[in-house]
C-alpha cells in the first residue's frame, strides 16, 4: 500500500522545549494509524502541525504526494484532510445539522451571486441529504435539528466525526476521540472508526487510551517525550520493552 | 418559490401601508423601512459574522452621497450613477476590511470608528463637491421610465429596497457562506479547520453588508432631498447597533423588533418626557445585554417554548 500522508524529520519546538524532535511516519491508504504516547509526547503538537494550525520548524510534511508543510489550516482541509478536536468545538447556537454543514464548506462549488440569484438550491438540498447521512451515521439521528448546546459531551464527541467526514476527507485526524466518553460510547465510537476505515479513509488516530487504541489500530507508532520510541503492529507494541517503560513505568516492565 | 410568494405578500402589504398613511406619516414610514433595511445589513456583519464595526452608517451616507453627487454633479444618467455608487462602495469596503480582518474585536471597532469619522471629515471639508456643513440639497428624483417617482411612490421604491436586502440576506444566511460566517464568530479556529477561509469570509461578509448600507443611502437621498454630514455621525452608528442588540443579534427578526421599538420610541416618548428618551435607551440597552442577551426576540423564544 502506498502512503498517503508521508512525515519527515518532523521537529516543532516551543522556546527552549522541544516538543516533537526528528519524527517520521506515514499514514497508508486505509489504514487506521494509531499514535500513542503519555502525556506530553507530543501528540498532540504533531497533529497540529500536520492539520495546519503550528507551523513546522523542520521536516517535511507530504499528503499524497505534495507538500503541505506550512499551508494554512483551511487549505489542509481543503486538500482532504479533515481533523476533530480533543475538547469539542462545536459552533453553538446552530443546529447539529448545520454543523456538520460547516464541515462541508469545501464541497460546496455554487459562488455567492448565484446563491444571491436564488440558483443554489439543489446543491443546498443534496448537502443537507448527505449531512443527514452523516448524523445517522454517528448515531446522532434523533438529535439532528436539536441545538448543538443541548447535546451531551459524547453525543458532542460524535458530531465532531460527523463534521470532520462531512469534508470528504481522505485522511481524518481524530485527537484523543475516546477522552472523556464512557464505556458504552467508546465502543460505538470503535465501530465508527472501523466504518470510517472501510469507507476508504485513512484515519490517524491520537490517544492516551491504549486499551481502546491496540484494538483498534492497524498500525502502532508510539512517541515519548517529542520522538518516536517505536513502531510497529499492535502486538508487537504490546510485547515491545521500551514502550511499557515509558507507558507504565519500569516497574510494570519488569513484571 | 414559497420565498418569492413570501417576498411578493410582505412587498404588497408594506405598499398598501403607504397609501394608507398621510403625508407626514409617509415619511416617517419611509425612514423606518430604511432603518429596517439597516439594521438588517448591520445584524449580518455584527450578529452573524460577529464583528462589530463602527463604519456602517457612514456607507448608508457613502451612497447617499455618491447618487447625489453623481447625478447631478457628474450628470450620469441613473442606472450608471448606481452602478457607480455601488462600486464605490465595495471599493472602499474593501479598503477597509482587508487590513481591517487582521485586526480582531476591539482594534475592528476602532478601526471603522476612524473611518466613519474621517468620512464626516471629508463631507465638512468637501468644498463644492459635497457642500461642506450645509451637505447638498434643493435636488429632485428625475423622473424614471417616465414615472414620477415621489411621495407614495417613492414609499414604495423603499420598500423594494428593503425586501431586496431581506432577500439577499436570508439566501445569503440560508447557504454555505451564512454558516461560515456563524462558524467563524463562534470559533474560528475550527472554522479554518473546517475548510473556511476566516479572513476571506470576514471581508465578504463586511463588504456585502457595506454595500447593502450603501444602496439603503442611495434611497434615503430622495427621502428628504438633502444630504448633510450630521445625518451619518457617529450616533447613528451606535442607534444601529443598539437597534440590533435590544432587538436579538443574529437574527433577522430581531433586527427587524429592535428598530421598529427603537425607532418609535422617540415618538412615543417625546411628548411625555421630551428629550430625556435618550436615557430610556440608556436603560434598555444597559437591561437587555445584562438580562436578556439574546434580546426580544430570545424572550419571544423563551416565552414560546413554555
Amino acid at each position: 500500500m502506498s502512503a498517503l500522508l508521508e512525515v519527515r524529520g518532523l521537529s516543532k519546538r516551543f522556546g527552549g522545549l522541544t516538543a516533537v524532535r526528528e519524527l517520521d511516519f506515514e499514514v497508508r491508504v486505509g489504514e487506521i494509524l494509531g499514535v500513542i504516547g503519555p502525556n506530553g509526547a507530543g501528540k498532540t503538537t504533531t497533529f497540529n502541525v500536520v492539520a495546519g494550525a503550528y507551523r513546522a520548524d523542520a521536516g517535511e510534511i507530504r499528503f499524497a504526494g505534495e507538500s503541505i508543510a506550512g499551508l494554512p489550516p483551511h487549505r489542509i482541509a481543503a486538500r482532504g484532510v479533515m481533523r476533530t478536536f480533543q475538547h469539542n468545538r462545536p459552533f453553538g447556537g446552530m443546529a447539529a445539522i448545520d454543523n456538520v454543514l460547516v464541515g462541508a464548506h469545501t464541497r460546496f462549488r455554487r459562488r455567492l451571486w448565484s446563491i444571491v440569484l436564488g440558483g443554489a438550491r439543489e446543491e443546498e438540498t443534496r448537502q443537507r441529504e448527505r449531512a443527514q447521512e452523516l448524523v445517522q451515521f454517528v448515531g446522532l439521528g434523533e438529535a439532528v435539528a436539536a441545538d448543538v448546546t443541548t447535546l451531551s459531551f459524547g453525543q458532542g464527541r460524535m458530531l465532531e466525526i460527523a463534521r470532520a467526514l462531512a469534508g470528504e476527507p481522505r485522511l481524518i485526524l481524530l485527537d484523543e476521540p475516546a477522552a472523556g466518553l464512557t464505556p458504552a460510547e467508546c465502543t460505538r465510537l470503535a465501530d465508527i472508526i472501523r466504518g470510517i476505515a472501510a469507507r476508504g479513509i485513512a484515519v490517524l488516530l491520537i490517544e492516551h487510551d491504549m486499551h481502546f487504541l491496540l484494538a483498534l489500530a492497524h498500525r502502532v507508532v508510539v512517541l515519548n517525550f517529542g520522538a518516536k520510541i517505536a513502531d510497529g503492529l499492535p502486538d508487537e507494541i504490546r510485547a515491545h520493552p521500551a514502550v511499557m517503560d515509558a507507558y507504565l513505568g519500569s516497574h510494570a516492565a519488569h513484571q | 418559490m414559497k420565498s418569492i410568494a413570501l417576498g411578493l405578500g410582505a412587498a404588497i402589504a408594506l405598499s398598501a401601508l403607504a397609501f394608507l398613511l398621510g403625508d407626514y406619516h409617509n415619511d416617517v414610514y419611509r425612514k423606518l423601512l430604511l432603518w429596517i433595511a439597516l439594521a438588517l445589513s448591520y445584524n449580518f456583519v455584527f450578529g452573524i459574522c460577529g464583528q462589530v464595526t463602527f463604519s456602517h452608517f457612514a456607507f448608508y451616507g457613502i451612497g447617499a452621497y455618491a447618487i447625489v453627487i453623481l447625478l447631478f454633479t457628474a450628470a450620469f444618467p441613473l442606472p450608471l450613477a448606481i452602478v457607480c455608487g455601488v462600486a464605490l462602495c465595495v471599493a472602499l469596503a474593501l479598503a477597509v476590511a482587508i487590513p481591517a480582518t487582521r485586526l480582531e474585536g476591539f482594534y475592528l471597532a476602532l478601526a471603522t470608528m476612524a473611518f466613519a469619522q474621517l468620512f464626516i471629515v471629508v463631507l465638512n471639508e468637501g468644498g463644492a463637491i459635497t457642500g461642506g456643513t450645509g451637505g447638498l440639497a434643493s435636488y429632485r428624483l428625475p423622473p424614471v421610465l417616465g414615472l414620477d417617482l415621489s411621495g407614495r411612490a417613492y414609499t414604495v421604491v423603499i420598500v423594494l429596497v428593503l425586501i431586496g436586502t431581506a432577500a439577499v440576506l436570508r439566501r445569503v444566511d440560508h447557504s454555505w457562506f451564512g454558516r461560515a460566517c456563524r462558524a467563524v464568530r463562534d470559533n474560528p479556529e475550527a472554522a479554518a479547520a473546517m475548510g473556511v477561509d476566516v479572513a476571506r469570509t470576514k471581508v465578504i461578509a463586511f463588504t456585502l453588508s457595506s454595500v447593502l448600507a450603501g444602496i439603503a443611502g442611495m434611497a434615503y437621498a430622495f427621502v428628504d432631498n438633502t444630504v448633510n454630514p450630521p445625518i451619518f455621525g457617529l450616533e447613528n452608528a451606535f442607534l444601529v447597533l443598539f437597534m440590533v442588540i435590544v432587538g436579538g443579534s443574529g437574527r433577522h427578526a430581531g433586527a427587524v423588533v429592535g428598530t421598529v421599538l427603537l425607532y418609535l420610541l422617540p415618538f412615543i416618548l417625546s411628548p411625555l418626557i421630551g428629550q430625556h428618551h435618550a436615557l430610556v435607551f440608556g436603560v434598555l440597552m444597559v437591561t437587555a445585554i445584562l438580562l436578556q442577551p439574546r434580546g426580544l426576540i430570545g424572550l419571544y423564544d423563551r416565552l414560546a417554548r413554555r
